[in-house]
């Protein structure tokens, strides 16, 4: 007959020790609770849409919900009407990226000449993401602005003049002050001024800043500057002021 | 040292799998970390690589920086090593996939493995070097699911 081992085996089996699979559940609980939170965390830290402001879409918006601000006689005073065959050209791009203020320097001028004059139906759409990036409200409150300068018939002047001074270190951000100061540039004065104000400091169109960033998100632009020419991307085509003419002048026949 | 004194001397396997387990653990913390405290920011670098719907591919933004950083303190404390390692093989493997469907389609984004992500310029892409990184770092998970059992584990600890 065999030895009877189960002493022997008693004796070198743990006892009272952890048990795997009490261990296990509560490993398992603890990662399921924390992704539960981390998705409840980041739901509620998209931006905050039930702002006090009675919210409104700035003047210009094409293209449904989200769309961006069309430059037209509405919205930079002294533009022609858009020629028939005049091509859609979609400006993305956000106050506080870098490349963007590089691309406005060599482009602006052109852009805002072939829009005033008709040659392209220009459309911008200011994103905000890098608010998230830089942890401050730049990019948002720049966008705001610049929706309240397309209401008082500035939006071009206004959006070259906030690019114009544009931070040299990324992420310094633009004060209220200096946001002010761009509408002085731009011309906005008397009481277009005051209606501009009271928009900027009430951020009238944050809700509409928000639905810009989502729908451009949802349409795959994922960085700035992005431009689109009747809807292909020529970003990187776009070194001289003259290669974008030569696009325009091709897609108007 | 005390551990050589009375026990066996460590095999290369033992040290393999130590390193395989710090290399893993370490690296998934690290990119959690960098990731965790702007959801945003992730849940952006996630949709940057239009693989999956929008607001899923924000959950993933979400949820993801927690798993790492969950996954990779098992594996560095090495407790459930073989379950633990082997979904850190799956994530590999999925950001392997990942980058790898950026650049088959020809889009020009930073993988956000370690935060940040989105749209860069063509010039800045670095996608042979992350995907030989993420390589590397699967071929440590794929040691340990194949041999779990390492040096100061608590695996070793608790169960044995």
């Amino acid at each position: 007959m065999r030895p009877d081992a189960s002493k022997k085996i008693a004796t070198v089996t743990p006892k009272g020790g952890p048990n795997v699979v009490v261990i296990g559940a509560v490993v398992a609980t603890l990662v399921v609770v924390a992704v539960v939170v981390a998705i409840v965390i980041g739901n509620n830290s998209k931006p905050d849409s039930s702002t006090a402001t009675a919210q409104t879409v700035p003047a210009g918006v094409v293209g449904g919900k989200g769309g961006g601000i069309l430059v037209s006689g509405t919205t930079s005073t002294g533009t022609a009407p858009a020629k028939s065959n005049a091509p859609t050209l979609d400006l993305y791009e956000d106050f506080q990226c870098p490349s963007c203020s590089r691309l406005e320097k060599v482009m602006g001028p052109r852009v805002a000449s072939l829009a005033k004059a008709g040659e392209v139906k220009l459309v911008v759409h200011t994103l905000s993401f890098l608010d998230d990036n830089l942890k401050n409200d730049s990019s948002k409150r720049s966008a705001n602005a610049v929706a309240c300068a397309a209401d008082v018939g500035k939006f071009l002047e206004y959006h070259a003049a906030v690019f114009a001074i544009q931070p040299a270190k990324e992420g310094d951000g633009y004060t209220d002050a200096q946001l002010t100061e761009a509408a002085t540039t731009a011309g906005i004065a008397g009481p277009a001024l005051a209606t501009w104000q009271k928009c900027v400091t009430s951020g009238q169109h944050a809700q509409y800043v928000t639905d810009v960033q989502t729908a451009a998100g949802k349409a795959g632009v994922n960085g700035t500057p992005t431009v689109k020419l009747n809807g292909k991307d020529i970003t990187g085509t776009l070194t001289t002021a003259d290669a974008l003419t030569a696009q325009v002048r091709a897609a108007q026949k | 040292m005390a551990l050589v004194s009375h026990q066996r001397l460590w095999r290369p396997a033992d040290l393999i799998g130590l390193l395989a387990r710090l290399v893993l653990g370490v690296v998934l913390i690290w990119a959690g970390v960098g990731k965790v405290a702007s959801p945003a920011v992730s849940a952006r670098a996630v949709r940057a690589y239009q693989i999956l719907p929008y607001d899923f591919a924000g959950y993933v933004g979400y949820a993801l920086p927690v798993v790492e950083i969950l996954i990779g303190l098992l594996v560095v404390a090495g407790l459930f090593t073989r379950v633990s390692a082997l979904i850190g093989a799956l994530l590999m493997l999925a950001f392997i996939t990942g980058i790898s469907w950026a650049w088959a389609h020809g889009y020009s984004i930073d993988c956000g493995c370690f935060g940040g992500g989105g749209t860069i310029a063509a010039s800045q892409t670095q996608y042979p070097l992350e995907i030989a990184r993420d390589v590397g770092i699967a071929a440590c998970a794929a040691w340990l699911v194949i041999r779990p059992r390492t040096p100061y584990s608590l695996d070793h600890r608790f169960f044995g």
